[in-house]
Formats: C-alpha cells, structure tokens, sequence
C-alpha cells in the first residue's frame, strides 16, 4: 500500500491527503467547539460582586448626551411598555429575541428592563454565548428614573452630593425630565408622567441615522 | 522565444498555432499549487480578520462616494449608497476591500512582472475586432455590476469565501454562475475561438 | 489562542486596513500566476479547453475549508465570529446567472479584473468601467428593486444546517466532489486537446 502511495504523482498524493482530511473531519464533531463558551462560574461570581457587569444611570446618560455610538441599549420589555417610554437610543428586544438580534459578540451590550431581573437573566444569556462586553444598567429603568430624570437631593447632602444634583438638574432636563423639589426630598413618591417619546431630538434622530458604513460582507 | 502575441492576434491564425504559441509564451504555476496559494490566502483572511476576501464591495464603495460628490440629498436618500457611505463618521473609502482590491492591484503587477506577463494590448479571440472586444468587455462588466450588487458579491466573496464557509446561498450562486456562464458560452464563441 | 484576531480586539480598524492592503497582495499575486489577468484563459473554461478556473476556485476552497475545519475544531479559531453573508435565494440565483453571463461576455470577474489592468490589458480597464457603469445603474434601479432584493431571505445558514447533516460531513463530500472534479477536469481537458490534434489544419 506504501509503495503505491510513493509512487503516485504528486497531485494524486495531495488528493488522497485531501479524502483522507475529509473523512476523518466527518467523524470529528463540530467545528464551533471553538466558539463553546465554558461558563466559569467563579469568574462570573466575581464579576458580579466587583460590579463590572453594571453601568450607572448617570455614565448612560452621559454617553447618550456625547452621542456615543460605540454601544447598543437593549430594553427587555414588552412593546408597549417601549412604546409608552423608552431610553433614549434603545431598542426593544425580548429576552427570547435577543440571540437572533444580530448583536456581535464583540461590542458593548447595555440591557434594561424595569427593575433589574429582566436584564439579569438576559445579561446571563449572553455571557454563556460568549458575548464579551455585556452589562446591565444598574436599577434598571427604575434607577434611571430615580437618578436621571427626577433626581432628588438628600436630605442632609454631603457637599460632592450637592454638586452631583446641580449636573443631574441639567442632565434631567436634556431628557425631558425634571429634578425632584418638596421639603420631603426623595423620600416623597412623586407623582409625575414620563416624558413623551420624543425627546430628546437629535440622540433619538441620531439612533436612527443613516445606517453603520457596511463593514462586513463582499 | 516570446512570440509578438498582439500582432499575430491581428490576423486569423489557425487554432494549433494559436494554441502552442498560448503554452510557450506563458508557463503559468501549476493550477493547484496557484489554487493552494489562493487559499492560504483566504484562510489568513478568516483567520486574522474573521472575514473572506472580495472584489466588487470596493466598487460599490467607489460609486457611493461618487454619487455623494455629484448628488449628496440623491445619494443619501438612496438606501443603496447609503449603506456605503454610512453615518459620516468614517470616510467611506477608508474601506476594509478597497484597500484589499488596492493590495490585488499591486500583487497582480508585482507577480506580472516577475513572470515578464506585463504588457499592454487586447484580450481577444482571433476571429473578432478590438473594438468589438471592448465593446462586450464593458457590457460584460456592467452585468457582471448589476449582478455581483444582487448577489451580494461575486466569484471572490461569494464563491471563494462563502464555499469555504460551506454557505447555503454562496452555493447557489456558484452554480448559476457556471450555469449561466456555460449557457452564454455558446453564443458568443465567436469572441473567444 | 484568540482568533480571527481582529475581532478579539487585537488591532484595530486602520491596522486592519494595512492586513487588507497585504492580504489583497497575496489574492492578486496568486490570481495572476494561475494565469487569471488573461481573459482568453478565464474564459477557456467555458469552452472546455482549459479548466484552470474550475481547478483552482475549487483547489482554494477546499484548502480554506478544511483549514478552517480543522483550525476550529481545534479551539484555535471561533468559527462563530467568523462573517458569515446572509443567504436571499432568489437574488443570489438571479443574480449569479447574470454574472455568469457577464462573465463569459466581459471575460473577468471584478477580481480578475484588477489583475488584468495591472498587467496592462485593456479590455481590463474597459472592463472595469463597465462593472462600475453596472452598479450605478443598479443603484439608480436599486428603489424600484423594492422587496425582489431581499426575497426569500435564509438568514445566515450553511450547507450542514441546511441539510441537518454534521458539518464534517459536507466538508468530506465537498472534498470528494472537489477531487472528482479535478480528475473529471483533466480527463476533459486530455479529450478536447487530443480531438483538436485529429482537426486537419
């Protein structure tokens, strides 16, 4: 059998080379071995305690008012809760959705829901895919209410705590909401309607621009 | 023994002749071992870039900036050229397959010179004219435009990348092109043999 | 090992375009040494004369393919972060038959083109205008396309999914076909030279 085989011409040798590559790949499994995300459950433990996988109301709502488009804001919840209000910038994907999303495993993912287990769960999802940038907005829409659009003064505010409420104030107002007054502060719940869809102008105009430059593809 | 290929081609010369001038004067690679080259080559793609190579993508790009110095509100209304001009932030041209197509450019002469195949003239079967080889030269090009834009690619991207990648509708197209290719064959031997 | 690099994050986009620039050298260095800046060589396939193109398309598929088989079978490359183009049937068949077309009446394809312009041919340039004149005109024809562009859509979809088949499995039948071809091809080739030789001149 050897003897045959040195005696072939050179391309037959490389054809054989290539049948025998060939069926040995059919028994050999999957090729996305590669791709399998172990999920390490120390790792993930200490991500979560070091809150890294957290992004706070207020950094969103600076990257949304510099017009960062380095990132995608996902909200988790159904289409009418988007559509009554919505972040700025977000679009609205359902957690069984989320896989076919056409996110990449690359870029900054930023979930939300209304409180945090939505985006919990959603964050989890995509990190056992092997997603590598995936964080979740710390409180949810709960917290960028609370902090961005009706921020509150303590009661007895430290002085960095004075100067964080004069920014939010005006972080407030860019998107359409309103800083928290009263003698009770934060500990009064606030009756207040959301602010329309709308607004901001330019960010929500800025979402929906002109398509990313093709990248992929031929 | 380089034959004068262009002034031979001007007057019919029989298919024999014709045929060992074609052998002698160009000992091209072997086509396997060209063939090998080429997929090293893709495989590098895929390997650092996580992408296949492409040819008509840098076209496309080319006739988008094009249009937006001739027509910008015509050529970002237009979703086509849009999708290649993008949002702004990034010069259209500063194009992953622009530069590639660049880079085939230079490889091309760069190996056309080492073989002594650099030489200008006309691509043409004996039996036809120069001017009405160019004339379905440019015919050629603009179907093979229209039909690379729908196909999402041509032989490079689509036969080349997405055979690899064992994908469905690069297949397809494949084999409609050699479909098409070989039924078209037929009627303009004329231009060939 | 972290690979395809660039999507890792272990350069970024204007270094990727240098790796564009280098990568591009290699296709066109190797396009042109299997002969591809001449259209009369191009073109001989679909005359049956010479099949250089069927040998080395099909040569450098099945090198790239069970190279990224195998690189990603071995963990050393995520296949999955790997661009895979979405399929749109119809489009796609559409559209290859007119380049199939294009092909044997312009004799290149955009790649070869390129080749065949810096190697001094003319009909390359004339060529090229061409394929640029064609996708002004699609793009001018691109609203009027309306729903036929994207008709049929598959999403990104391979052969073994397709089929519900392993993926080694097609890799194999690829291979098999690519190596029958090619014995197929020179056999063709021997019989269309030798009944060329019987011609009386």
């Amino acid at each position: 059998m050897k003897r045959i085989f040195e005696n072939l011409r050179p391309t037959h040798k490389a054809g054989v080379l290539v049948g025998i590559l060939g069926f040995i790949a059919t028994f050999a499994g999957s090729p996305y071995q590669g791709s399998q995300f172990t999920i390490d459950a120390q790792e993930l433990a200490r991500v979560v305690e070091a809150t890294t996988d957290h992004v706070n109301p207020e950094e969103l709502a600076d990257w949304i008012i510099q017009g960062k488009t380095d990132f995608r804001l996902i909200d988790l919840r159904t289409a009418q809760e988007y559509g009554e209000y919505h972040i700025p910038g977000a679009e609205n994907t359902g957690l069984t959705a989320l896989p076919d999303a056409g996110l990449q495993k690359t870029e900054k993912i930023v979930l939300y829901s209304e409180g945090g287990i939505h985006s919990a769960q959603a964050w989890f999802l995509l990190k056992a895919k092997g997603y590598l940038a995936v964080y979740m907005l710390f409180g949810g829409l709960g917290g960028w209410k609370d902090e961005v659009l009706f921020p509150a003064l303590a009661d007895n505010p430290t002085p960095a705590q004075t100067v964080r409420f004069g920014r939010m104030k005006e972080v407030s107002k860019f998107f359409g909401g309103a800083p928290r007054t009263g003698a009770s502060g934060p500990a009064q719940t606030p009756s207040y309607t959301l602010p329309k869809v709308e607004i901001p102008q330019s960010v929500e105009a800025s979402s929906a621009r002109a398509p990313k430059k093709k990248k992929e593809g031929c | 023994m380089q034959a004068d290929a262009q002034s031979l081609a001007a007057e019919p010369v029989d298919a024999r002749t014709q045929e060992t001038l074609h052998r002698t004067a160009r000992p091209y690679m072997h086509p396997y071992l060209a063939g090998f080259g080429l997929g090293l080559v893709l495989l590098a793609a895929f390997v650092i870039m996580g992408r296949g190579l492409g040819a008509s993508g840098a076209f496309s790009s080319l006739v988008a900036v094009g249009a937006d110095a001739i027509a910008p509100a015509h050529a970002r209304a237009n979703a086509f050229y849009a999708e290649y001009l993008g949002d702004g932030t990034v010069n259209p041209l500063m194009d992953w397959l622009v530069f590639e197509v660049l880079g085939v450019f230079v490889g091309g002469f760069l190996s056309g010179v080492l073989a002594g195949r650099v030489r200008t003239g006309v691509e043409r079967g004996p039996l036809i004219s120069k001017g009405m080889r160019l004339f379905y030269a440019f015919v050629g090009g603009g179907l093979m435009g229209i039909g690379a834009k729908l196909a999402r690619g041509c032989t490079s991207g689509q036969a080349l990348t997405g055979g690899a990648m064992l994908n469905v509708g690069s297949w397809a197209f494949m084999m409609c092109v050699f479909a098409g290719a070989y039924a078209t064959a037929y009627f303009i031997r004329r231009q060939w043999q | 090992m972290n690979a395809p690099f660039y999507k890792f994050g272990l350069f970024g986009d204007n270094v990727s375009l240098i790796v564009a620039f280098f990568i591009g050298i290699g296709f066109g260095f190797f396009l042109e040494r299997a002969g591809f800046g001449s259209a009369r060589k191009l073109t001989a396939q679909f005359y049956f004369t010479d099949l250089t193109v069927f040998k080395v398309m099909f040569t450098a598929i099945i090198t790239a393919m069970l190279g990224l088989f195998y690189l990603s079978w071995m963990g050393l490359v995520d296949l999955s972060l790997v661009y895979l183009t979405p399929t749109y049937l119809l489009p796609q068949v559409a559209g290859g038959i007119i380049l199939g077309v294009g092909f044997v009446v312009g004799g290149y394809c955009p790649g070869t083109s390129c080749v065949a312009v810096s190697t001094g041919k003319l009909d390359g340039v004339v060529y090229l205008l061409g394929v640029i004149a064609g996708i002004v005109v699609f793009g001018e024809l691109f609203p009027l396309l309306g729903d036929f562009y994207t008709a049929t859509p598959m999403g990104q979809i391979t052969l073994p999914k397709l089929l519900n088949v392993p993926y080694g499995l097609v890799v194999f039948l690829v291979s098999l076909l690519a190596v029958g071809g090619f014995a197929g091809a020179t056999w063709v080739e021997k019989k269309m030279a030798s009944r060329k030789g019987e011609q009386p001149l």
